[in-house]
Formats: structure tokens, sequence, C-alpha cells
């Protein structure tokens, strides 16, 4: 038993230049395919349900701390490392090997038995394929972002991301930073040399990035975990980041209200 | 032969002689005020700087709307706009704007700002003469349709909330009678003199636990104690007047930018109420756990949050012109109320001093 089909989809990847997303497109166009598209859902939902928590580990329950103990400074200008970032493909590519190699198994263990229960195949429960590509989409959306400004004072962090709003996390010791909105609840805090945002939105949607900066201060990795209520096991992607000196443009510019953004120019 | 006088004497005689002429200038002025209000039983408002209402637990802040550095300038500027319809409307006295409560004030008006933004204010006012009898404890609460903005100053959005405390004001005021008014009058300057030297003027006041004060007696009026209690005050009402003037210039100022800011703030909240609306209306338009659905979840949030930090960021825009400004009066606006808290409190242990060195007798504690 193969999972036929859905490898020849995951490689409707772009390689070879510097955006790592999915050919969402051409999975439409898959899934709208009545053949494909019930082939590709009943494979995986036989397997969806043996392979829970095995795509990706799940994440340790980190018991995080308000105050930044160990000192650890993320500020600075950082850039997508495209080469040493998880392929979102891939990643997707490893499920899929992991769900043959589970639905196999199973379908083995159930041939074995079929004299005795009768055998069938397990569908259901709560994960679907829609479900896990939602998340994988989800994952590899919320993590595009090329490129972040991190300002980091004793008091707090603000993490600039292109396209998407900037993570804050404001230190106070002996408590964790949590603020909750009609939108959904953001708590963050120090886990050791790691800094943790945690996001719980609706729907059963929840986001973790964990931030880690190596022992020379010029690589970054954030570990973006995504939990969806209806996928029995989480998916995380490992962005990495190098540190680089922004052009000195020669001016500077602050936001005020009557005049916009003003810039003044400065000496080098 | 020529001494060298030490420059930080000849300052000081300088500033004391200032003082003293500024003083006696004061003095002209207020026996004429005194007069006049007498007449027209007025009764002069101490209005305290408001309590910015700013919680403690910062991780509330972003949920409440709340900017603290704009809160602790708004502090400042709505006793400033509510002097203003005071004194507009002719019915008070002296109406003066204090760094902190001047306990012996005839009038003390004091405010907590519960939420303010572009669309609501929510002031929670208290108001207590000096015999201790409360005249007011209410919330205002005013709004603003998008009509008001922009903002023609020197009109305010919420210039109803102040103009409706004025007229509370006004309502108690006028169901007292003129003894009660003088008697008010009377008790505030014996509760100045208690304050000043507890030895000799606390005898004529008697007070109860909850704070209320009786006039026992009254010191002659030719008295030279009480002639000197009243100068020390009148001192003090110059340093006061100072701070006012500071108070109105950065109102002024900050008036501008500040009504700029709440108009985009209303337009966000605007945004933000029909967004929510739209959200609560509107069924998912994935099925639950689809990419579809995720996203637009996670699209709720992320555009709310890009809303408050646009905000948060005009807020800082807000201080990049608030603060220069300030610097050209007396540091900034944040530095304004510092500096001049510390000098209140120094001028008046100044001013006690000088009234123990001339009166022989100790220094209140």
């Amino acid at each position: 038993m193969r999972l036929k089909g859905l490898p020849s989809l995951w490689r409707n990847y772009q390689t070879g230049t510097r955006r790592y997303g999915l050919r969402w497109g051409t999975l439409r166009a898959h899934m709208q395919n009545p053949a494909k598209m019930s082939r590709t859902i009943s494979l995986l939902f036989v397997v969806v349900l043996a392979v829970c928590a095995c795509a990706s580990p799940a994440p340790k329950r980190a018991v995080l701390q308000g105050s930044n103990a160990q000192s650890v400074n993320f500020s600075g200008s950082w850039e997508m490392d495209y080469g040493q970032s998880d392929n979102t493909q891939e990643k997707l590519d490893s499920i899929v090997r992991e769900l043959n190699r589970d639905a196999q198994r199973r379908a083995a263990q159930s041939n074995m038995q079929q004299g005795a229960v009768g055998g069938g195949m397990m569908i259901g429960g709560p994960s679907s394929s829609s479900s896990i590509l939602g998340m994988v989409r989800m994952a590899d959306l919320i993590t595009q972002s090329p490129l972040l400004d991190i300002t980091q004072d004793t008091d707090k962090i603000r993490v600039k991301r292109e396209q998407d709003f900037d993570l804050t996390c404001e230190f106070f010791p002996g408590e964790l930073n949590r603020v909750e909105t009609p939108f959904g609840t953001e708590i963050c805090g120090w886990n050791g040399h790691q800094l943790v945002f945690k996001l719980l939105l609706p729907e059963g949607l929840s986001i973790q990035h964990v931030m880690t900066v190596g022992a020379a201060g010029q690589k970054l990795n954030i570990a973006t975990t995504v939990v969806s209520s209806q996928v029995s096991f989480p998916f995380l992607l490992n962005r990495v980041y190098n540190r680089f000196e922004p052009g000195q443009s020669g001016y500077k510019c602050e936001v005020t209200l009557t005049r916009g953004t003003v810039c003044t120019t400065e000496s080098r | 032969m020529y001494h060298r006088i030490p420059l930080s004497i000849v300052r000081l005689h300088l500033s004391v002689l200032a003082v003293c002429v500024m003083a006696a200038v004061y003095l002209c002025l207020q026996v004429s005020v005194a007069q006049s209000s007498d007449d027209d039983n007025f009764v002069d408002v101490g209005l305290v700087i408001f309590d910015p209402g700013i919680p403690v637990d910062k991780s509330t802040h972003s949920k409440l709307g709340i900017f603290p550095e704009i809160r602790k300038a708004e502090a400042k500027y709505m006793p400033v706009m509510l002097r203003e319809t005071l004194i507009d409307s002719g019915d008070w006295g002296v109406v003066r704007v204090l760094p902190e409560p001047l306990e012996s004030s005839e009038l003390l008006v004091t405010g907590v700002i519960v939420h303010s933004d572009g669309q609501r204010l929510e002031l929670q006012i208290q108001a207590r003469d000096a015999t201790g009898a409360q005249w007011l404890d209410k919330a205002y609460i005013g709004t603003t349709t998008p009509s008001v903005y922009p903002v023609n100053v020197p009109v305010d959005p919420y210039s109803q909330v102040y103009a409706q405390i004025a007229a509370d004001l006004l309502a108690v005021r006028r169901q007292k009678s003129a003894s009660q008014l003088s008697e008010i009058r009377e008790v505030a300057l014996m509760r100045y003199a208690s304050e000043l030297a507890p030895e000799v003027f606390a005898s004529y006041l008697s007070s109860s636990a909850a704070g209320m004060y009786t006039l026992q007696r009254l010191p002659a009026s030719d008295d030279p104690m009480l002639a000197r209690v009243v100068r020390i005050r009148n001192q003090e009402y110059l340093f006061i007047d100072t701070v006012d003037e500071q108070y109105a210039r950065l109102a002024e100022e900050m008036a501008p930018t500040y009504n700029l800011w709440r108009q985009y703030g209303a337009e966000q909240a605007d945004y933000r109420d029909e967004y929510q609306s739209r959200v609560a209306s509107k069924t998912s338009q994935g099925r639950r756990g689809s990419f579809v659905a995720l996203e637009q979840t996670y699209n709720a949030y992320k555009w709310s949050k890009i809303h408050e930090q646009d905000l948060d960021e005009l807020a800082l825009g807000f201080n990049n012109e608030v603060a220069p400004t300030q610097m050209e009066v007396s540091g900034t606006v944040f530095k304004l109320s510092g500096s001049l808290d510390t000098q209140y409190i120094e001028w008046r242990e100044i001013l006690q001093r000088i009234f123990a060195l001339e009166t022989g007798l100790p220094p209140a504690p």
C-alpha cells in the first residue's frame, strides 16, 4: 500500500529560487480532481490516526520565565538563510513517508488479523487530509518573513517581521507576559536561553515560536510549531537567519503625527 | 578693598527680592479678588492633576488600549480644560491646577481617567470643600461622533464633559448659603494655618474621624500671626500660579497633536468595531481545521495586532513632537511633572522654614 499521487503532488514545489512555499494552486487542482482527491484523502485517512505525533516531535512543555536570566540578546537585523532553513516541501514529504510506512505496517497487521476480525481500513478520527494540509500551509504562511529587525533592551523585545505583525514581549521578573485580546491570547517568556512566543487563537489554532541565537551571535533559529485541534500531531518548521548590517543610509526616519514620517540626515 | 560675595548668595538675594516684589503685587491682586469673592460668594477651586488611571499590571495595557505616556500627558491636559471651563463660566474665584493636592483648598477637585480615547472619555470626579463636605463623586462620560474630527482648537471633543462637571459643581455651590461659603473660606485658611503652625492654630478647628472640619473660633482679624500665615499662603499660591501657567502652556501646545492622535485613535477603534461585528456575523469561510478557516483566524489576529501597533507607533510620533516642545519650557512633559512636584515640595518646606524663623515656632512636622 503506497500513497501514490501525494509525493508527486509535493514535488510541485518551487526550488532553485529564494522562495520557499508550496504551489498551492497545483495542490488545489489536484484536490479538485475527484479521482485523485478521493485516493489521496482515503490514503491519508487510513494512516493519519496511526501517526499521532510522529510527523513532528511534540514540543516540550517549557516552564517559561519572565526575566532574561541569561542575558541573551537578539538585537539586530536578520535575513533568512534559505539553505539552512527547513524546506516545507521536504517536511511534507517526510510526513507522507511516515504516513506511508505506518499505513503499510497497519495494513500488514490488519492482514494478519483479517481471519479473526474481518479486516477493514481505519478511516476517520481527528485528523483529515485537508486539516493536515491546512496546518502545514499555515506554518509555511507564518514563517515567510525574509527579514527581521529586532530591538531589545532590559525590559522588552520587538521582533519586526516583514509582511507580518511584530512579535513583542515585555520582561516582568517573576511573571510571564500575557496579553489577551478579543482575537487571541499571547504568552511569552524565557526558557533558559530561548525566547518563546505562544499564540493561542480561536478555532483550535495555536502557534509557538522559539527563538534561539547561536553561540557566536551570528545565527538565529526560529522554530515555529503549529498545532491545530483538528490534527493529532503538531507541525514544526525551523527558519534560520543570518545577522547582517543594514546599509548605512545616512538618514534616520521617525514617525510624527502632523508631518508623517520625517527623515533627517545624519553623519556617518 | 573688595569682598568677594559668593555668586550663590547674590542669586539667593535676587531670588528673594524677586519673590518679594511678586508677592507684594500678588497680595494687592489677592485683596481685590478676595473682596469681590466675598461679595459674590465665589469659592476658589484647586484642580489636582488627574490620576492617569494606568493599571500596575502592564500586561493589561494593550487589552485596555492604554498608552501610558499619553495617559500621563492627558492627566495634565484635562484639568487645564476643566479649569478653562470653570473660568469661562465666571462662577468661581481663582481656579488653579495643582501639582499635588492642597488639602486646605476652599474646594479641591480630584479626578481619575477611567477611559480615554478618541471615541469615549470617562472621568471619575470627586470634589470636597475645606470643611470636608463632599460636593461630587461621580463618573462623567462623553462620547464623540466622527463629525467632531478634525478638531478646531480651542474646541475640545469632550467639552460637554467639562461643562457638565462645572454645572454640577455650580449646582452644589448654589445650595450653600452665604454663611456656609464664608465658613468654607475660613476653615480653609485655618487648615492652612494649622498645617503651618499646629501649636498655635490647631485649637481653632475640630475634626471628626470622617474628615469633617468645624471652626471653633477665629483669631482676631489683626492677629499678626494670622497675617504671616496669609502672607506665606499667598507666596505658595504665587508658586502654584507659576506652575499653573506651565500646565496651561503645555495644554495649548500639545492640543493640535493630541487632537490628531485622538482622531486617528477614533478611526482605528471604528475600524476595529466594524471588523469585530463583521467577523461575529460571518460564518467561517471554511471547514474547521481547513487552511481557509485557519487563515481567517490568523488574519483576524494579525490585523488587530497591526492596527494596535500602528497606534503604538503614532503614540511614539506624539512623543516625538511633544517632548522637544516641552524642553523649551521646563523639560519634557514627563520631566515637567517630576520636577514640579519636587519643586513644589521644596518650596513648601522653604516657606515653612521662613515662617518658623519669623515666628520662632518650631517648623511643622
